[in-house]
């Protein structure tokens, strides 16, 4: 963890269970701190995106105690009304499934959505979405149906659905997911001036080419849903023995001429 | 393929099995499955088209949608109300006009109204037209059934002329209103006419998502067909393949409701929906709406100056 910052999140002991029979996170405890970049890693199915619905207040541990902001979040406080538009108010999230977080009719209505059911005044949030549309560059589509929208439009849509709410904490799942390269690009960048301007960014990935330019530090989850190993990135992405355990770059072999050789191999690049 | 692979040999080895890759004349039936796909395709090209027509610049769609949902509300109970054919064939002529000033084709327009009355109104007004259902002056007499003479009355088909006309118009009205208005305009027309605010939302959210489980049933219809190699037909097999697929689709659309749900509750959702009221009624809204208005009662009042 940074020194000199204070801790917005901390979770402790988190273990969670889908239908109570299919474990998806096994005792991980984790501290964020305020105005961090930290990066969830681990293969597919590991419990990257449980344990970032968990920081949400969207699923509850089975076990363990989790805080945000200095309070204690469980299902019991989340019903009390003003604890819910306050935590809401502070934590964005981006769902991977652009499809299932983009809900309303019109690309207007859809961003309005959050500031909307905070209670903001509606000049007010005219006026959010008229920045944000133009800060995400999907000013032209105000008034499309989501399904007349690419992939990487409705992605732009759910960011921009979530920025307008103004969150001091950020969870990012699977952020560059099915885009192509020039949506790609202008995410990560995106998310780096966000993390410049001081907001807590969490976000969950297994392309580790994108690590050293967006994150301050790493988690690594193991494929039994465990904290397997956690520091910058550097430190994470040197350790090839602890990539292959986490099934994060896999055994490489191929033929140079006759010779057979192999090494680690990530998905972008030969190391 | 490297040293250390586990691949099963026949994998390894050249296709067999496969038949050449020559045509014997021999044409491939579609089946159910085809039929599906292409329905599915025609839909989403329709609700594209609508869509498209919306946003033209025509008369209709200038006008706010609630002026427009109340006039033409007007407009289909004087409909309901008017027993006389002339007065039916001039309101039908009415929304052939508003049609054409609201650039939707007359052709594509009067075809849309006329493919639907055979379907139901047909069946319904159909019986109505012999003279054992409707006694009266027989017209087309179509021959005699335990000594009484058999055929379309007048009355009959002066009764069954009058539902067809009634039908055509109520049927071309509600087109215009939703051919010239966009889904989510509409919509909000609804919320401003006290509709609750949350059947509103749903409404909107069915509608949203009746496009994405459609390109989830395209997918797997279309996943099919690509393995699809021999045409080995069977009925049972049709139909365990629907099974299978509803089967599939219904838990899809389990998950994604429980993610929208996440999705709603992580940007505040608390059961009440909010929305951006931003349509101003205008003079020419007015306008629109006193003119349907005062229409609609005109037509109700000469319809009774007529008689019965």
């Amino acid at each position: 963890m940074r020194s000199g910052f204070e801790s917005l999140l901390v979770g402790d002991g988190l273990s969670y269970s889908y239908l109570e029979r299919f474990p998806a996170l096994e005792e991980v405890s984790l501290a964020v701190s305020r105005g961090e970049r930290l990066a969830l890693l681990g293969a597919n199915g590991c419990g990257k995106s449980t344990l970032l619905k968990i920081l949400a207040g969207l699923v509850f541990p089975d076990r363990g105690s989790y805080r945000a902001f200095g309070e204690e979040v469980n299902a019991e406080r989340l019903e009390d009304e003003q604890f819910s538009a306050a935590f809401r108010a502070r934590v964005g999230f981006v769902f991977q499934n652009t499809d299932a977080q983009v809900f309303s009719p019109t690309v207007r209505e859809e961003i309005a959505f959050g500031p909307l059911q905070l209670g903001l005044a509606p000049s007010e949030v005219e006026a959010r979405i008229s920045d944000v549309t133009r800060l995400l560059e999907i000013d032209g589509l105000t008034e499309r149906a989501p399904y007349q929208l690419s992939a990487g439009q409705k992605k732009r849509v759910a960011i921009a659905s979530v920025l307008v709410m103004n969150p001091e904490l950020l969870l990012f799942d699977e952020p560059t997911a099915g885009l192509d390269p020039r949506s790609r690009g202008w995410l990560l960048e995106l998310i780096d001036e966000l993390g410049r301007a001081g907001k807590t960014i969490v976000f969950a990935t297994h392309e580790l080419a994108e690590l050293e330019w967006i994150a301050d530090r790493c988690l690594v989850i193991s494929e039994d849903h465990r904290l397997l190993a956690e520091g910058a990135p550097s430190e994470i992405l040197a350790d090839r023995e602890l990539l292959l355990r986490a099934n994060l770059i896999h055994e490489h072999a191929h033929r140079h001429g006759a010779v057979l050789h192999s090494h680690p191999h990530e998905r972008d690049h030969h190391s | 393929m490297t040293d250390g692979s586990s691949a099963p040999g026949w994998l390894l080895v050249e296709a067999s099995g496969a038949p050449p890759l020559l045509c014997s004349g021999k044409r491939r039936r579609g089946g159910a499955i085809e039929k599906t796909l292409d329905g599915l395709a025609r839909l989403i090209r329709q609700a594209l088209a609508s869509e498209e027509i919306a946003a033209r610049r025509g008369l209709l769609q200038r006008l706010d949608a609630r002026a427009k949902l109340i006039g033409m509300l007007g407009l289909l109970i004087a409909t309901g109300l008017v027993r006389h054919i002339p007065v039916l064939l001039g309101l039908y002529a009415l929304t052939l006009v508003l049609a054409a000033t609201s650039r939707i084709g007359l052709g594509w327009f009067a075809k849309r109204v006329w493919l639907f009355i055979p379907l139901f109104t047909g069946v319904v007004v159909a019986p109505a037209m012999f003279s054992f259902v409707t006694p009266g002056e027989i017209v087309v007499p179509l021959g005699h059934w335990f000594g009484h003479e058999v055929g379309l009355t007048r009355q009959g088909l002066t009764s069954a002329a009058l539902i067809v006309c009634r039908v055509a118009s109520s049927i071309s009205l509600v087109l215009l209103l939703t051919l010239t208005t966009s889904w989510s305009r509409l919509l909000a027309a609804l919320r401003a006419l006290f509709v609750p605010r949350l059947l509103v939302l749903v409404l909107g959210m069915a509608y949203r998502y009746l496009f994405v489980l459609l390109d989830s049933v395209a997918e797997m219809v279309t996943a099919r067909r690509a393995r699809t190699v021999a045409a080995k037909r069977s009925r049972r097999g049709e139909r365990l393949v629907a099974t299978f697929s509803g089967g599939a689709l219904f838990g899809k659309a389990h998950a994604l409701s429980e993610e929208i749900h996440q999705a709603m509750l992580a940007r505040g959702f608390s059961g009440e929906a909010a929305s951006l009221e931003r349509a101003r009624i205008g003079a020419i809204d007015v306008v629109a709406l006193v003119a349907c208005l005062a229409l609609a009662i005109l037509v109700v009042g000469g319809d009774r100056a007529l008689g019965l």
